[in-house]
């Protein structure tokens, strides 16, 4: 009954935390498995989530930040909820400390579509927090011999100001490498920003991506989206090529509970990602 | 296997059950009769319509406990709860109810994961269907009949029972079924006409009426699915609606649950118990926004995932026409009304 | 002698359509038939023709005021009430969430309402036993006089004849059917917090599955919160499903109320409400 059991997390131990951003509330915690079987077992592929276990607080669906490929752990960068609604489990886990103890359930979800994305250029749009599933997606892209399978990669990625951008390092060595174009973008630049300023809508359409043989990933808040798409269709992309990811209150993450489904298709299982063309043939409710 | 008892007996064939495992029957209550799990032969009841609530919680109960843990204590401490059911017998379940069952069998077990908790309590149980009596007449809540499923269907059952005069017909449909009424020795076998009389009565079930329209599965998901956007029918058919949540408490094939922590005293208990996807905070999400905060919109989502969602998913229209959702309703909300007139839309 | 239900019901269609087609008002609040005559939906009429679809019977239960709050603050809206419904109108716009000015109150004197569940009668043992709306823009029928006046709080002996053991044991047993479906909620017209406590997490203040812990702390609260607020139209007892007797539970906390206070809630527009107001002469009993 306990193992096996889609409900019941496994044990994972809070080997770092990273303060990704100036307002301290966007962190990232790298996990690492109690039990040798449990980490052979979590395979995963970049675009998939996990649900994050507090006993006592709940659990939080929060996509995988990191790549299958980084060993021996597994990267989640988590936001601190609570504005609106009193989050619970993630206040909790911001307030934890390295050593710390947590539960996982896991990999969930569908995932990037490798293979349909392999001999293709790939063109990742990313706003602010939502970025973490398309990081996954870049490292297992640029690693080793995986860059091969695939054709151009750029990158525009905007946060609303330089201290809220997530990654900062890896985005500075992104920058340096030759086979990935990063374009770094904020909406607002402070003294020290010598990079672009502007809204990520408007950024794609000065880097205007060719639509040949392309695939548009795009991730961001809800007014990025609602901008950036027409952009993309302006240039002539196809919504079977242009891919998301969607996120809605989750709480089995396995497609049973019946919270998450937008249509007759379940985020959590059918899901997180989809072709546009996808979520064209369901019913607008989100 | 075909066997029989008088009806004046039911309470031996009680006590049998009992010490074979755990009898679950209906029982009069204040409100109506409702399945529960049997302390007194005695209390079995079979003079009832149909119950208040629907069998389901058998298989999903509204309280599932997970996991327990202690506030401090670290995570490897939590307990994991072992769920190990008695071998349960479930007595006296109507056609439409045996017939959700299978309908939420493809949800929790056949799809995707495997959800251990209805899993093993399906396996540890065995279905005594039991016949709608034909010589009542449907409620008018009912239709069934629309749904496909007849007044005396066996499908389903591991032993299918009908009343014949003062006498309580059993007949075994399944393995299962054929080892427990082959355990009952208080059972009579069954004589000359009681085969034919079984047969005919399964075959006049499938001519009983209960109200109707044809609904056919694929065209009414359609028709939904065109009805979406249309608020002005979702409007107007939520009208009333309290947005209570009384409806999926007692339909027979609402699904939807919570997981939640709750804690008392410094230890606590993960668990899933029933939500309804007609509570307002059933979408919250923790940034404030909410996608479902009209009634209509909750109400549509409801309609549309029995009669549409469900069927592209999986293929059954997740409704079993038990008419309890219409009884229930404080304010009569009818869903056989609604979706004749989507259908007519 | 009461109007006929026919003739209400003709009335009421009139009046509806007379208003929604000047334009006095928005929508009118009513009734409509269900899936059979004894089972009537609320409805909402929009525009004069919708008028034809009004109906008014024995089995018209539910109290429509508990859908004022769904409209926009300022809309024009017209309302049929029975008598208790019309006390919850009174209290609705004493609490500020709708305005005197943007209702027309259409009052139903009513005799021989009828429980669908059960075809009983509903007077005094389960609603405020009134006859006539305590306020209202146009009486739809023959304000109806002559009938014996009965205490609302009649019912409560046999509960007030038991001490306090006996009275836990009561609602301790009548509450352990409670499934927390919370149509009772849902169903008082007072019940309109949103978020409603039971719904928090922070802090929990009862579990989510039904249970006497969690059970007992929803139901005693919500006592509670209605004290002073609930009018007495049993609509909780109809509305629940496994036929919980909440409808004394309220009534006595108003009788309590009304003891101390001398104020019933909703009887009068130009009162405060008891626990809002307060007098120099207010009874101390409550700190008892």
């Amino acid at each position: 009954m306990c193992s096996n059991n889609p409900y019941i997390p496994m044990p994972v131990e809070i080997i770092k935390i990273i303060d990704e951003v100036d307002t301290h509330d966007q962190k990232t915690f790298r996990l690492r498995f109690l039990n040798p079987e449990d980490a052979k077992n979590f395979n995963y592929l970049p675009g998939q989530f996990a649900e994050l276990s507090v006993y006592g607080r709940g659990e939080s669906p929060i996509g995988i930040a990191s790549s299958p490929t980084d060993e021996g752990y597994v990267e989640f960068t988590v936001q601190r909820a609570g504005a609106v609604v009193p989050g619970l489990v993630t206040a909790a886990l911001h307030d934890m400390e390295e050593g710390a103890k947590i539960g996982i359930r896991g990999p969930l979800g569908n995932s990037w579509p490798i293979q349909f994305l392999e001999g293709k250029n790939i063109v990742v749009v990313g706003g602010g927090f939502a970025f973490t599933t398309l990081r996954s997606l870049i490292r297992y892209i640029l690693y080793g011999d995986n860059r091969k399978r695939f054709g151009d990669i750029t990158v525009i990625y905007g946060a609303r100001t330089p201290g809220l951008l997530l990654y900062k390092e890896e985005l500075a060595q992104w920058g340096k490498l030759g086979d990935i174009k990063t374009v770094i973008t904020v909406d607002q630049g402070d003294a020290g920003w010598k990079g672009r300023e502007g809204f990520v809508p408007a950024i794609c359409k000065e880097v205007a991506p060719s639509p040949d043989n392309t695939v548009a990933v795009i991730c961001g808040p809800p007014i990025m989206i609602k901008f950036t798409l027409p952009v993309f269709f302006d240039l002539g992309f196809s919504k079977e090529n242009i891919l998301t990811s969607l996120e809605m209150r989750m709480k089995c993450g396995i497609g049973k509970c019946g919270r998450c489904n937008v249509g007759y298709k379940y985020v959590c299982s059918d899901g997180p990602v989809f072709s546009l063309a996808e979520l064209e043939e369901l019913p607008r409710d989100f | 296997m075909l066997k029989k008892i008088s009806v004046d007996k039911i309470s031996d064939l009680a006590a049998r059950l009992m010490d074979k495992g755990t009898l679950v029957a209906p029982v009069r209550e204040d409100a109506g009769h409702n399945f529960r799990k049997i302390t007194d032969a005695g209390q079995v009841d079979l003079g009832y319509y149909n119950t208040l609530m629907s069998p389901k919680s058998v298989f999903l109960p509204q309280k599932e406990d997970f996991v327990t843990y202690i506030a401090g204590r670290p995570l490897e401490e939590a307990k994991c709860i072992e769920l190990n059911p008695e071998p349960t017998f479930l007595f006296g379940v109507r056609p439409c109810d045996v017939r959700s069952f299978e309908i939420m069998d493809i949800h929790f077990i056949g799809t995707g994961a495997v959800d251990p908790y209805w899993s093993r309590r399906r396996e540890a149980t065995t279905i005594f269907g039991y016949a709608f009596d034909l010589n009542r007449p449907a409620e008018p809540t009912d239709f069934y009949t629309a749904l496909g499923i007849g007044a005396a269907d066996p499908e389903g059952s591991d032993v299918f029972m009908i009343l014949k005069g003062d006498e309580l017909l059993l007949k075994a449909f399944t393995a299962k079924g054929e080892k427990i009424l082959s355990q009952m020795d208080i059972l009579s076998e069954s004589g000359a006409d009681d085969a034919s009389y079984f047969d005919q009565t399964v075959a006049d079930g499938r001519s009983f009426k209960t109200r109707f329209i044809n609904i056919d599965a694929q065209a009414v998901a359609k028709k939904f699915e065109e009805l979406f956007h249309n608020a002005q029918f979702w409007e107007k058919v939520s009208d009333g609606c309290l947005s209570c949540g009384v409806c999926t408490f007692v339909c027979p094939t609402c699904y939807c649950f919570d997981i939640c922590d709750e804690n008392l005293f410094g230890g606590g208990t993960r668990r899933r118990v029933w939500d309804a996807c007609m509570f307002t905070d059933f979408t919250l999400e923790a940034s404030g926004h909410n996608p479902r905060t009209k009634v209509y919109q909750r109400l549509r989502q409801k309609i549309c995932h029995k009669y549409s969602y469900h069927i592209r998913k999986y293929g059954p229209i997740s409704c079993v026409g038990c008419g309890r959702c219409t009884r229930s309703c404080p304010v009569n909300i009818d869903i056989f009304s609604i979706v004749d007139e989507a259908l007519r839309a | 002698m009461a109007t006929s239900f026919k003739q209400i019901e003709q009335n009421l269609k009139n009046e509806a359509r007379a208003l929604l087609e000047s334009g006095r008002v928005a929508l009118v609040l009513a009734y409509t038939r269900g899936y059979d005559d004894r089972h009537p939906l609320p409805y909402t009429a929009k525009c004069a023709s919708d008028a034809d679809n009004i109906i008014f019977n024995e089995y018209c239960n539910a109290n429509l005021a508990r859908y004022l709050v769904r409209h926009p603050r300022g809309t024009k809206i017209a309302i049929a009430v029975k008598p208790a419904d019309s006390r919850a109108v009174v209290v609705l716009i004493q609490e500020e969430k709708v305005h005197r000015d943007d209702l027309i109150i259409l009052g139903i004197p009513v005799l021989g309402m009828k429980n669908h569940k059960t075809d009983e009668i509903i007077d005094s043992r389960t609603t405020g036993g009134l006859y006539n709306p305590v306020l209202c823009d146009i009486l739809l029928g023959e304000e109806i006089t002559g009938e014996p006046i009965v205490s609302p709080y009649d019912v409560l002996a046999p509960y007030e004849a038991m001490d306090k053991e006996e009275r836990w044991a009561f609602w301790k047993k009548e509450l352990e059917r409670c499934i927390r479906c919370y149509a009772c909620r849902k169903a008082c017209p007072m019940c309109y917090c949103d978020p409603c406590f039971i719904d928090l997490d922070k802090p929990r203040w009862g579990e989510k599955a039904p249970g006497p812990g969690g059970n007992l702390m929803y139901h005693l609260t919500r006592f509670h919160h209605l004290a002073g607020r609930c009018i007495d139209c049993g609509e909780c007892y109809r509305a629940c499903p496994v036929d919980i007797p909440l409808h004394l539970f309220h009534k006595k906390v108003a009788k309590e109320c009304e003891e101390m206070f001398g104020l019933a809630a909703g009887m009068s527009i130009d009162e405060k409400p008891a626990l809002v107001d307060f007098r120099m002469d207010d009874s101390d009993a409550i700190l008892e």
